[in-house]
C-alpha cells in the first residue's frame, strides 16, 4: 500500500479495527475448536481433561514434523496432525482415561494435570525449547483489498473452522454415534439400558476431541510459533470458554471462544498487549458473576 | 511419637549446622540450602493442605498467594525500606486480603468452576507479575532484597537462616495443628465430608471454606516473604503452575490431611531430587508420572502406606 | 401464634409443580405427621422450609422470623433441626464428634482463644462432650462413641443422625422418614424417642410412610397429594377420609 505519511485518517483506523476484528475471529476460531473438544468430553463422558492443550501442542509438532521434516505438502501435513493425534488420543484413552473416568473429578483433574506436565516436559526434552516456525505458502501471501490486508492463512482458518463446526453439529444431530453422544450427555445410566455402547461412544468422542485440537493446530501453526509450553495457556483459556459457555454445552463453548478471541484481539491491540492472556479469565469471571450457569443458562446435554 | 522422641528429634534438627560442619564441611553450605528450601516448601505445603485436605476445596491458586506475599515483602523492603518483620506482616495481609476478596465470589461457584477460577487467579497474578513492570520490574525481577533483621539480630549466615526457616516451619505446623483439631477442625471436616449436613448442623460452609482459604493464603504470603528475603531476588517464574504440581505431589503423595504425611512428602519430594541432581524437566516428568500413579492407585499416599505397615506389625 | 407457619408455598421443577400453594401451621408442642403417596411433595416441602431449595412462591415463618430463602445453617441456628431421608452422617468423624458438630453454632469463635484453648472454651467443650455422651447413651450408641460414623450399621447411623438433630436442643424437629428401612425393634425405639420428645414439649413434624407409626403417635395428620394439601385432621378422621383413600389407592 502506498504509504501516506501524514496525520492518520479515519479510513486507516477503520481498516485497522477491521483487521483486528478479523484477527480476533480467527483467534476465536482456534480457541473454539479446542474448547469444543473439551466441552464434548465434559458433556458426553463427564471428563475433566487438563491435558487437552497438549493435544494441540503435540498436533502442532506433528504438523511441523510432517511439513518441515518430511516435506509433505500442506494439505497432507495438515491431515497428518489429526490422524496422529487420533491414534495418540486412543492410546491415551485406553491407558489414563479409562483409569480415571470412574473416579471423582478431583482425581481426574490432578491426574490430567500431571499428564499435562509430563507431556510438556517430554516435549521440551525431545523438541527443545527453541520455538519452531512453520511458514507455509498461504501464511506468507497476503490478500490485499483496497488497503485492507489479511494473510490468506487466516481466512483458511476461518473457513475451515466454520466448515468443521457445521460438520460437527451435523454429526451430533444426524448420525447414530452423534445421537448416542447426545443421549450419554443427558442421561448416562439410561444409555446402557437402552443399548448404547457407552465405551465405544466415549472413545469416539475422545478421538474426535483430540482431532479437533490437532486440526486447530495444523491450521494455526503457520501463523504462530510452536513451543512446548503452548498447550498450558490454551487449556486454561479453553476451560474458561467451556465454563462461560455452560459446562458441557458445545455450541456455548464455541460462542464463548469467539467472544474471548475478539476481546483478546481488540484489547490486545488497543488496551494492553501484555495483559491479553488474562482477558479470557476476566471474561469468564464476568460471565459467572452475571450468570453462574454460563452464558446460555442451565442446559442439559451437549 | 512420645515426648522423648520429639525432644531428641528437636535437638538433632537444631544442631544440624554444627553436625554438618563437623562431618562434611565442604558440603555444609549446599546441604543447608537444601534443608532451608525444604523447610520453606514444607510450610507452604502445610498451608495448602489446609484448603485441599481439611476443607476439601481443590484450589489451584496457591502460587498466586505465595507470589503476592513474596512480591509485597520484596517491594516493601527495596522501595519503601520497611524492616523485615513489618514487610512479612505486609505480605501476610496482602495475600489474605486478596484471598478474602476473590474467595467470596469464587466459593459461590460449583466445584469445577471453582477449580478453574482459582487456576485463572494464578494465571492472572502471574501475568501481572510479568507485566506490571513499574512495580514488579517484570522479567528483570526485584533484586537487592536485604537479609532479614530481627531487631538487633541480622540473619546473614546460612545456619542463621536455617534456624529462621525452621522456626517458621514449627510455627506453621503448630498453627496447622491448632486449626485442624477440636472445634475448628471438626467444622472444617464436617464441611468437607458432608456439606448439606453441615448446613443442617448450623455450620455455614461458605464461612469456613473462606476462613481456611484466607488463613492458608496468609501463611503462603508469609512464607513467600521469607523466600524472597532468602533468595534476595524475586522473579515471576517462582509462581507458576509447576509450583501447584509440586504442592499437589507433596500433599497427595505424602498424605492429604495429615501433618506427618505432608511433612514427610515435603522432605521426600524436595530433598530427594536435589540429592539426585535431577534436571528440572526430568524431575517434572517423574513427578507427573508419580502423581498420576499415586492418585489413581493409592489416594492416601505415603501416610496411609505407613499407617498400614505400622498396623500390620 | 403458630411456631411454624407455611403460607402458600410453591415449588416448581422443570414444569412440574412439586409443591402447589401449601398452607401449614404447626403449634408449639404439636406432633404432626405429613403423609402422602410418593412424589406428593413432602420432602420437597421440608427442603424448602429448611433452606435446601429456594421456593418459587409463598412464605415460611418460624417464631415470627421470616425463614423464606434462608440458607440451611441460618435455619438451624434459629432452632430448627432436621434429619434426611437418605441417612446422613459425617462418615470420617467419630460418633462423638458427629454430635459435637451440631453444637458448633453455640460456641464463640475467637481465633486466639481457640488456639490457646483458654479455660472458658475448655469448659464449653467439656459441657458439650457431656451432652453428646448422654445423647449417645440415650440412643444406645454409648459404646460406639469413638467409632467412625462410617463404620456403623444403617440403623445405628440413623440413630446417630437422630441424636445429632437433638444436640442443639431445637424447638422444632423435622424428621424425614424416621421409620424407613429399619427393623421393627428399631421402629419401636424411634416411636418411643419421638413420644418422649413430645412429652418434653418439643414440636415434631414427621414425614412418614409407615401408617402404623403415623396413626399410633400423631396428634394431627396432614395429607399431600400431587403437591397439594388434600386433608388434615386427627389420625382417625384421616383414615376414613375418602379423598385420602382415593389418593393412595384410587385411580
Amino acid at each position: 500500500m502506498g504509504a501516506i505519511s501524514g496525520p492518520p485518517c479515519d479510513t486507516d483506523l477503520i481498516l485497522d479495527i477491521f483487521e483486528q476484528l478479523l484477527h480476533g475471529v480467527t483467534l476465536g476460531a482456534m480457541y473454539a475448536m479446542v474448547a469444543a473438544g473439551l466441552a464434548l468430553m465434559l458433556g458426553v463422558a463427564r471428563l475433566i481433561n487438563f491435558a487437552h492443550g497438549e493435544f494441540f501442542m503435540l498436533g502442532a509438532y506433528a504438523f511441523w514434523f510432517g511439513y518441515s521434516e518430511l516435506g509433505l505438502p500442506y494439505p497432507l501435513a495438515a491431515l497428518l496432525a489429526p490422524a496422529v493425534m487420533v491414534l495418540f488420543g486412543i492410546a491415551y484413552q485406553r491407558t489414563v482415561i479409562r483409569a480415571i473416568l470412574p473416579r471423582s473429578w478431583h482425581v481426574q483433574l490432578i491426574a490430567t494435570l500431571a499428564t499435562s506436565i509430563v507431556m510438556t516436559n517430554l516435549a521440551i526434552i525431545v523438541f527443545g525449547t527453541q520455538p519452531k516456525e512453520v511458514p507455509t505458502a498461504l501464511s506468507s501471501r497476503v490478500l490485499d483489498v483496497g488497503g485492507f490486508r489479511m494473510v490468506w492463512q487466516r481466512l483458511l482458518v476461518l473457513a475451515a473452522s466454520l466448515l468443521i463446526f457445521w460438520g460437527l453439529n451435523r454429526f451430533v444431530a444426524r448420525t447414530r454415534t452423534g445421537r448416542a453422544m447426545r443421549a450419554m450427555s443427558q442421561n448416562r445410566e439410561a444409555c446402557a439400558v437402552v443399548g448404547v455402547d457407552v465405551q465405544r461412544t466415549a472413545m469416539i468422542t475422545f478421538a474426535l476431541s483430540a482431532a479437533l485440537a490437532a486440526a486447530a493446530a495444523a491450521l494455526v501453526s503457520p501463523l504462530f510459533n510452536i513451543f512446548p509450553d503452548m498447550g498450558t495457556t490454551l487449556t486454561l483459556k479453553a476451560f474458561a470458554a467451556v465454563v462461560a459457555g455452560g459446562f458441557g454445552y458445545v455450541n456455548g463453548a464455541i460462542a464463548a471462544s469467539f467472544l474471548i478471541g475478539l476481546t483478546e484481539a481488540l484489547a490486545g491491540s488497543y488496551v494492553s498487549y501484555a495483559y491479553k492472556d488474562a482477558i479470557a479469565f476476566l471474561i469468564m469471571i464476568a460471565v459467572l458473576l452475571w450468570r453462574p450457569q454460563g452464558l446460555f443458562g442451565r442446559r442439559i446435554g451437549i | 511419637m512420645r515426648r522423648a522422641g520429639w525432644l531428641a528429634l528437636g535437638v538433632f534438627v537444631v544442631t544440624v549446622p554444627w553436625l554438618l560442619s563437623a562431618a562434611v564441611p565442604r558440603q555444609q553450605r549446599y546441604i543447608l540450602h537444601v534443608l532451608i528450601f525444604t523447610a520453606i516448601v514444607a510450610a507452604l505445603a502445610l498451608s495448602y493442605d489446609l484448603v485441599v485436605g481439611h476443607v476439601g476445596s481443590l484450589s489451584l491458586a496457591h502460587p498466586a498467594f505465595f507470589g503476592i506475599g513474596a512480591y509485597t515483602a520484596a517491594i516493601l523492603a527495596t522501595r519503601a525500606g520497611w524492616p523485615f518483620l513489618a514487610g512479612v506482616l505486609g505480605a501476610v495481609i496482602a495475600a489474605a486480603l486478596v484471598a478474602a476478596l476473590v474467595g467470596v465470589p469464587l466459593f459461590r461457584l460449583a466445584e469445577h468452576a471453582f477449580a478453574v477460577g482459582t487456576l485463572g487467579l494464578a494465571l492472572v497474578t502471574s501475568v501481572v507479575a510479568n507485566n506490571w513492570v513499574e512495580v514488579t520490574r517484570g522479567p528483570l525481577c526485584v533484586t537487592g532484597i536485604p537479609k532479614p533483621r530481627l531487631g538487633p539480630l541480622a540473619i546473614t549466615t546460612l545456619p542463621a537462616f536455617y534456624w529462621l526457616a525452621l522456626a517458621a516451619l514449627v510455627a506453621v505446623a503448630l498453627f496447622y495443628r491448632g486449626l485442624t483439631t477440636f472445634r475448628l477442625g471438626r467444622a472444617f471436616h464436617a464441611v468437607r465430608d458432608n456439606e448439606p449436613l453441615a448446613g443442617a448442623a448450623g455450620v455455614d460452609p461458605l464461612k469456613y471454606r473462606l476462613l481456611a482459604f484466607t488463613l492458608a493464603a496468609a501463611i503462603a504470603g508469609g512464607i513467600g516473604a521469607l523466600y524472597a528475603h532468602y533468595l534476595s531476588v524475586m522473579c515471576p517464574e517462582e509462581m507458576t503452575v509447576s509450583l501447584t504440581v509440586n504442592l499437589l505431589v507433596i500433599v497427595f503423595l505424602g498424605g492429604v490431611g495429615s501433618l506427618r504425611g505432608v511433612l514427610l512428602g515435603a522432605v521426600v519430594f524436595t530433598a530427594l531430587p536435589e540429592v539426585l541432581r535431577l534436571a528440572p524437566t526430568w524431575r517434572l516428568v517423574i513427578y507427573g508420572g508419580l502423581l498420576l500413579l499415586v492418585v489413581i492407585r493409592s489416594p492416601g499416599g505415603l501416610e496411609s502406606l505407613l499407617r498400614r505397615t505400622a498396623g500390620a506389625r | 401464634m403458630a411456631l411454624l407457619e407455611v403460607r402458600g408455598l410453591v415449588k416448581r421443577f422443570l414444569g412440574v409443580t412439586a409443591v402447589d400453594h401449601v398452607d401449614l401451621a404447626v403449634e408449639p408442642g404439636e406432633l404432626v405427621s405429613l403423609i402422602g403417596p410418593n412424589g406428593s411433595g413432602k420432602t420437597t416441602l421440608f427442603n424448602c422450609v429448611t433452606g435446601y431449595l429456594a421456593a418459587d412462591g409463598g412464605r415460611v415463618t418460624f417464631r415470627g422470623h421470616d425463614l423464606t430463602g434462608a440458607p440451611p445453617h441460618r435455619v438451624a441456628r434459629l432452632g430448627v433441626s432436621r434429619t434426611f431421608q437418605q441417612v446422613s452422617v459425617f462418615g470420617r468423624l467419630s460418633a462423638l464428634d458427629n454430635l459435637l458438630v451440631f453444637l458448633q453454632q453455640h460456641q464463640e469463635e475467637r481465633l486466639l482463644a481457640r488456639l490457646l484453648r483458654t479455660p472458658g472454651l475448655r469448659r464449653l467443650e467439656a459441657v458439650a462432650v457431656e451432652r453428646a455422651r448422654r445423647l449417645l447413651d440415650l440412643v444406645g450408641l454409648g459404646a460406639k462413641a469413638e467409632a467412625p460414623a462410617g463404620s456403623l450399621s444403617y440403623g445405628q447411623r440413623k440413630l446417630l443422625a437422630f441424636a445429632g438433630a437433638l444436640m442443639p436442643d431445637p424447638e422444632l424437629l423435622l424428621l424425614d422418614e424416621p421409620a424407613a428401612a429399619v427393623n421393627p425393634t428399631m421402629i419401636n425405639q424411634m416411636k418411643e424417642h419421638i413420644l418422649a420428645l413430645h412429652r418434653e414439649g418439643k414440636t415434631v413434624v414427621l414425614v412418614e410412610h409407615n401408617m402404623d407409626v403415623v396413626m399410633d403417635i400423631s396428634e394431627r395428620v396432614v395429607v399431600l397429594d400431587h403437591g397439594q394439601k388434600i386433608a388434615e385432621g386427627p389420625p382417625k378422621a384421616i383414615r376414613r377420609d375418602p379423598r385420602v383413600v382415593e389418593a393412595y389407592f384410587g385411580r
